[in-house]
This record gives C-alpha cells, structure tokens and sequence, in this order.
C-alpha cells in the first residue's frame, strides 16, 4: 500500500494557490506531515480524503485515483480533520455505529467488535453510553480518532489529532499510532514537532504550497549533526546571543539559560556540541526558506 | 466472468439497503431526540385531546380533525424540522467526517434521512391520534379502531411530501433558510384561492400519487446534488438526474390533472357532473337524481331507492355540529326500519376517504355517499359541490326528506335539524 502524488496542484478561487506542483510518495507507516499553518497539509490531506478536487496533476491511493475513483478510495480510508463535530443527542457508542454504518458494516455483531475496539484503542470505553454533546474537546478528539478506525482503514489521515489532549493522551496516541501502522499508511500532519518525532518513519515538510523536505527524520537530522550546539547564558545575554546565532530554542534550566543553536563554528566560551533534535531541523529548514524568500523578494 | 460480476453487485446493494435501514433508525433517533419532537407531540397531543373532548366527538370525527391537524399543521412544522436535517451536518460541522465514508455522498444516506425525519412526523401523528382514542375510552365514547387507522394512513403521503420539501430543498439549495423558504411558500400556496393552490393541495387521499412521485423525484434531485459520487459514477448519476425529471414530470403532471379536475366552472368538469349539478330541486317535482360513490367506492344512485321515503343529508367532517346528523340519520333509519326510510349522507369534504370511517361508524343502515365533484373542501364547500348546487345547499347539515315519489316533502335547515325527528315522523304519516 502507498500514495503516489505527481504534480498536483490546488489553486482556490481567487487565486490563492493552495499547492504548487507536489511530487510525493507516501510508503506505508507512519508518515509525518510538518509545515506552519498554510503550509498546504489540510489541502492536501482533503484531497487525498477525497473532499476537495485538485485543481491539476494525480494523486493515487492504492492505485485508485481520488478524484475518479472516490468509492474505492473511501472504502479504504480513515479521516480525521483538523476541525468538525458530532451529533450531540447520540451517545458514543451510536455514535460510532452511525459511521460503521457509512462504512456499510452491516454485521451488527461485526459493528459492535469494532465499536468496542475502537472505543477501547482511544481509552473510550467507559464514556461508551454517554451522550456526545457533554463530551469535553480532548473526549471529541479522540472519538474521532475512533470513528476513523472503524472501517480497519488501509489509509489513515489525522489532521492535528493531538491538538486539545492532555500529554498523557498525547502519549497514549503516539504509541496508538506505532501500533497501528504496519503494512498501513498512516498519515499525521501536525506542527508540533514531537508528535512525530517519536514514531514517524518519514515525513514531508510543506511550507506555503511547496515541498521542503521528505525523507526519514535521520535524513533531516543528519546534515545538522556537529552543527548544532547549546549554549549557557545568563537571562541578560539572550538578545546579543539571538543576533549572533541561529537559534532554535530557548530553555530555562537550573543554572540559568540555554540556548540551541545550528552554526557551522561555535566562538561562545560555553558553547558545547549537541545532537540535533527535529525540533532544531524544523525550524531551521523554515528559517532558511523564510530567508531564501526575502532574498527572492530583494 | 458476467455472473460473478452481478453477483457481486447484489451483494453490493443488499449491503447497502441495510447500511439504509440501519442509518434510517439512527436517523429516527436523532430526531426523536430533539426538544422539537417533544414538544411537537405533546402540544399535538394536548390538541387531539381537546378535539376528542368536544361534545358529540365520535371517534371517526376526533380521528378526522387529528388528521386535519396533521396535514396542515404538523405538516408545516415538517417542513422545518425537514430542513434542520438536511443541514445537520453544516450545523454539527460534521459534514467532513460524513462525507468521507462510502456512504457519506450517496443517495442512501439521503434516503435514510428523509425516512428518519418522516417517520418520526409518522411517530408524531400516531401520539396524536393514539392520545384522541384514550381521551374518548375515557370518555366512555366507542371505540373504533378503523377511524384511527384511517386518518394514520392519510396522514402518510402528505407528510411525506412535506418533509421532502423541507428536506430536498435545504440540500439542494445547501442553506437551510432558503430550504425552508422555498417549502413553506409551496405549502401556502393552497391559502390562495386559484387553479395552482388546487394542484399544491395534495392533502386529500384521491391525490397521492401527485405527493408520492414528487416526494421520490425530489428525493433522487436530491441525491444528484448532494451526492457529488454516488458509487464514483457520472454515468449512474446521470441516470438518477432522468429517473427524478420523469418522475417530477410524472408528480407535476398529476398536480396538474388535480387543477384541472378541479376547475372552478362546473362545465369544464365531467359532463356528468355538470349534468347533475344542472338540475334543480323544484316543489311537486322529482328531486335531482345523482350517483355518487360510497365509503367503498361503489357507485351509489338516488333512483336505487324509488318507492322509499328517503331522508338525505349534506354534512361535511370539517364542521362538528353537521357530523352530528350522521348519527340522527342512524337513529331514524332504526326507529322507521319498518315503515322503509331510506338514509342517505352527503358527505361534502375534498377527500374521498373522510366519510369512510364515518359510515363504518353509522353502520349499515345509513348509506354515506361523497360528492365527488368536489375537489376544493374549505370555505363554501356546499357552492362547490354539484349535488350541493342542484339541491342548493347553503349550509351544512340541510336534510331533505323526500316523499316515495322523491318530491320534496320537506327541507330541514341547520337551525331546525332537533326538529329532524318530528320532520320524519310527518313523512312516514303521510305515506
């Protein structure tokens, strides 16, 4: 199973270009999607789940074409978008048999083995009789992760499916997600880097339309190795380090500040090397495009 | 490899129909669920309630009236509640997630979602009806389960209608404002009193085919529109856009039947009936002759009862004091059996099945028959009626008692109908 995407483009009336051209092979696992918000990842997570039409250019899931061949396409897929809602007067549990049902899993016996599997994959299980109008957002969340289970998805689309939880549910998802990605394709766009800095065995970065990057994090990671150094300071240092370094994160630690930095050669007396994290390689990589584009625009 | 290929497509659309019934229920939930329903059936209710309560209320009349409630007024807030479905998923912002899975652009989806909604108005219109036959148990009144069952069934095609309208055009137009606009403009249609309002009247039983086909032409529009990929074909797509044109075509065509049939001038209508309504009731002269159609639709004719005194009655359901005459007719053609009255009642109502339950409740011995020239039943019906012309009925009920040689003995006006018994009592006298 994988995605194959070539030269799809998506332009919205009015001419703003949604994505530029995008060339992609998504394997299957868990595949990363990292960009800013209007970088392009719901675009093209929309198309690839069949509800926005490209404007140009293919995109293939399991050798069926979304556009043409959306049934097929449907049949294998689990979508979770960024936003959206459920009926509140349903409970949970009908809640998921609504969507098993648009899934045409007619088995009632087979329907309620998946519910239950669903609601227990997504730590549902006790909430499965309540109604989903008195669900809190992190509850919604993850039903709809579960919804997106039922159909045992060949393709799985989550659009920032960690927004709203508590870190402890984060972690139950990250460990979900390796669980489930196997001969699967697993598709998780997010702009928090460490969502998939654990799991992901590949991922893409967009960034307005365009493609950054794609490959294994190590790929990312790799050209950063003896580049990327910390550096302890003092609270009153930081804007002179800031104008002199390319830094990509700041942290308060016991003894004061640190600051991590991507520079070929460190003169800072307490500058030491480090390993580059995803963290490091994303913003550097958005950092350089920003720059390259206001090069551009000189 | 043909056969495993239709093989495999009927396992398909069995799999499908019950996705169908399966989402119909849940779709039945969701709206049984609302504060709207609820309130819907217990103010329905409480309305039902009243109108079995009023005096001289026999269960053929509380059913009629729960009926008429139904078709207008429930039938309207279908409209509403039709419409709120259709944008749920706007509402809900549930639309991505729906629209992602196999079903979720396909026309049964659609289906399973005018079926929620409608069978819960059916739900509605079963409270009300069932809430009117234990208030007349209670009351002592008889019961009679023909008179429910009948007005339940009637309720069914105009309410199907009704929710369509709602429903289809809120997805059609994707707005739920305009949706309901649109629908609730068609259903006042019938408030103007013109050729159109008759063909947007499709409340009396005699015209459901009118609702029925529109109701299933608008369903498959419907589908097309909403569903941008049903089975990812253009071609079938293609094919449901034909099959709902001809069957809007075929519903507009029987509409248009309706308005024709229902023409205000009396020549434009069947020449029988423009016959009938020629004649007129003249002193030492034999009343005009009619035939017109009983409870079973069996052609009834006034010369099937030469030599008999006959006491003939013009009543409508619409009016509760005018049904009271079925039962004094009742009462007559026992207490004169021997002496062989004839009891016949004119039913003056739009639809055909209203005097239906009325003569299962008067029994055998008074023959109800319905005008069926009559196709508009509010306001001055009696003026629309051929029979009601020829006898130049201006109010209802007016019992006219007709000697052995169906002269006029007699003419028994509303203010006077107590009189009724003495009125006969001189009949059969004089014979």
């Amino acid at each position: 199973m994988q995605i194959e995407i070539r030269d799809l483009r998506k332009v919205y009336p009015g001419g703003v270009v949604g994505l530029h051209g995008l060339n992609l092979t998504i394997p299957s696992g868990l595949y990363g999607l990292l960009g800013p918000n209007g970088s392009g990842k719901t675009t093209l997570m929309r198309i690839l789940a069949t509800l926005l039409e490209p404007t140009s250019g293919e995109a293939r899931v399991g050798g069926f074409d979304v556009h043409k061949d959306k049934s097929a396409v449907r049949r294998m897929l689990g979508y979770m978008p960024q936003e959206f809602g459920f009926y509140p007067n349903l409970t949970a549990y009908e809640t998921l048999d609504y969507f098993a049902l648009l899934c045409q899993v007619t088995d009632k016996a087979d329907r309620e083995r998946r519910i239950e599997v669903a609601l227990a994959q997504v730590n549902l299980a006790q909430l499965a009789g309540r109604k989903v109008g008195t669900f809190s957002g992190g509850m919604k969340q993850r039903l709809g992760i579960a919804q997106a289970l039922l159909n045992d998805p060949k393709v799985l689309i989550v659009d920032e499916p960690t927004s709203g939880l508590d870190p402890e549910e984060r972690i139950r998802l990250r460990n979900l997600w390796a669980e489930l990605a196997g001969d699967r394709v697993i598709i998780l766009s997010t702009h928090i880097v460490a969502d998939l800095a654990a799991s992901a065995e590949q991922l893409a970065i967009l960034h307005k339309g365009k493609l950054l990057f794609a490959g294994r994090p190590a790929e990312l990671l790799s050209p950063l190795r003896g580049q990327t150094w910390i550096i302890d300071i003092d609270e009153e240092e930081l804007s002179t380090v800031r104008n002199e370094y390319f830094v990509t994160g700041v942290f308060r630690s016991a003894i004061g500040m640190q600051v991590r930095v991507i520079e070929e050669k460190m003169s800072h007396p307490k500058g030491y090397l480090a390993e580059p994290t995803m963290d490091d390689a994303y913003v550097h990589i958005m950092r350089r495009e920003a720059g390259a584009a206001a090069n551009d625009l000189n | 490899m043909p056969g495993l290929s239709s093989g495999r497509e009927r396992a398909f659309s069995a799999t499908q129909a019950l996705a169908t019934m399966g989402l119909t229920w849940r779709e039945y939930q969701l709206n049984c669920r609302t504060p709207a329903f609820w309130a819907l059936a217990a103010g329905g209710a409480g309305l039902a309630v009243w109108r079995a309560s009023m005096t001289g209320a026999t269960a053929a009349l509380a059913a009629y009236h729960v009926w008429r409630f139904v078709v207008t007024g429930v039938a309207v807030l279908a409209v509403l509640i039709g419409s709120a479905s259709a944008g749920r998923d706007k509402r809900d912002a549930s639309s991505e997630l729906v629209l992602a899975k196999p079903l979720g652009s396909s026309a049964h989806l659609v289906t399973a979602r005018f079926l929620g909604v409608w069978l819960s108005l059916v739900t509605i219109s079963g409270i009300m009806l069932g809430a009117a036959a234990i208030r007349q148990v209670i009351g002592g009144t008889p019961w009679h389960l023909g008179a429910y069952a009948n007005a339940f069934v009637r309720c069914l095609a105009p309410l199907a209608l009704a929710t369509c309208l709602g429903f289809s055009l809120t997805a059609i137009f994707a707005n739920s404002l305009a949706g309901a606009v649109g629908a609730l403009y068609w259903l006042a249609i019938p408030l103007v009193n013109a050729h159109v309002p008759r063909a947007a009247d499709m409340t009396p039983t005699q015209h459901w085919p009118a609702p029925a086909l529109l109701t299933a032409g608008l369903l498959m529009l419907t589908a097309v529109v909403y569903g941008r990929a049903i089975k990812g074909s253009a071609q079938s797509r293609a094919r449901l856009g034909w099959a709902a044109a001809v069957l809007i075509a075929a519903g507009l065509g029987a509409a248009f039947d309706i308005a024709y049939r229902g023409e205000d001038t009396l020549s434009a209508r069947d020449p029988v009936l423009s016959a009938i309504a020629a004649q007129r009731l003249l002193p030492e002269q034999r009343a005009p002759g009619f035939w017109a159609l009983d409870g079973r639709h069996r052609i009834v004719g006034l010369g099937d009862f030469d030599g008999r005194p006959i006491a003939l009655a013009f009543w409508g359901p619409g009016d509760p004091e005018s049904a009271r005459v079925v039962a004094l007719l009742q009462q007559a053609a026992l207490k004169y059996k021997n002496q062989g009255l004839a009891s016949i009642a004119v039913c003056l109502d739009s639809d055909s099945a209203a005097a239906g339950p009325f003569a299962a409740e008067a029994g055998p011995d008074v023959t109800m028959v319905w005008d069926r020239g009559i196709h508009y039943g509010d306001g001055d019906r009696w003026s629309n009626s051929p029979l009601g012309l020829a006898y130049d009925v201006r109010a209802v009920p007016t019992v006219f008692l007709l000697d052995e040689h169906r002269r006029l003995f007699s003419r028994v006006e509303p203010h006077a109908i107590m009189m009724l018994d003495s009125e006969l009592a001189k009949l059969v006298a004089a014979r």
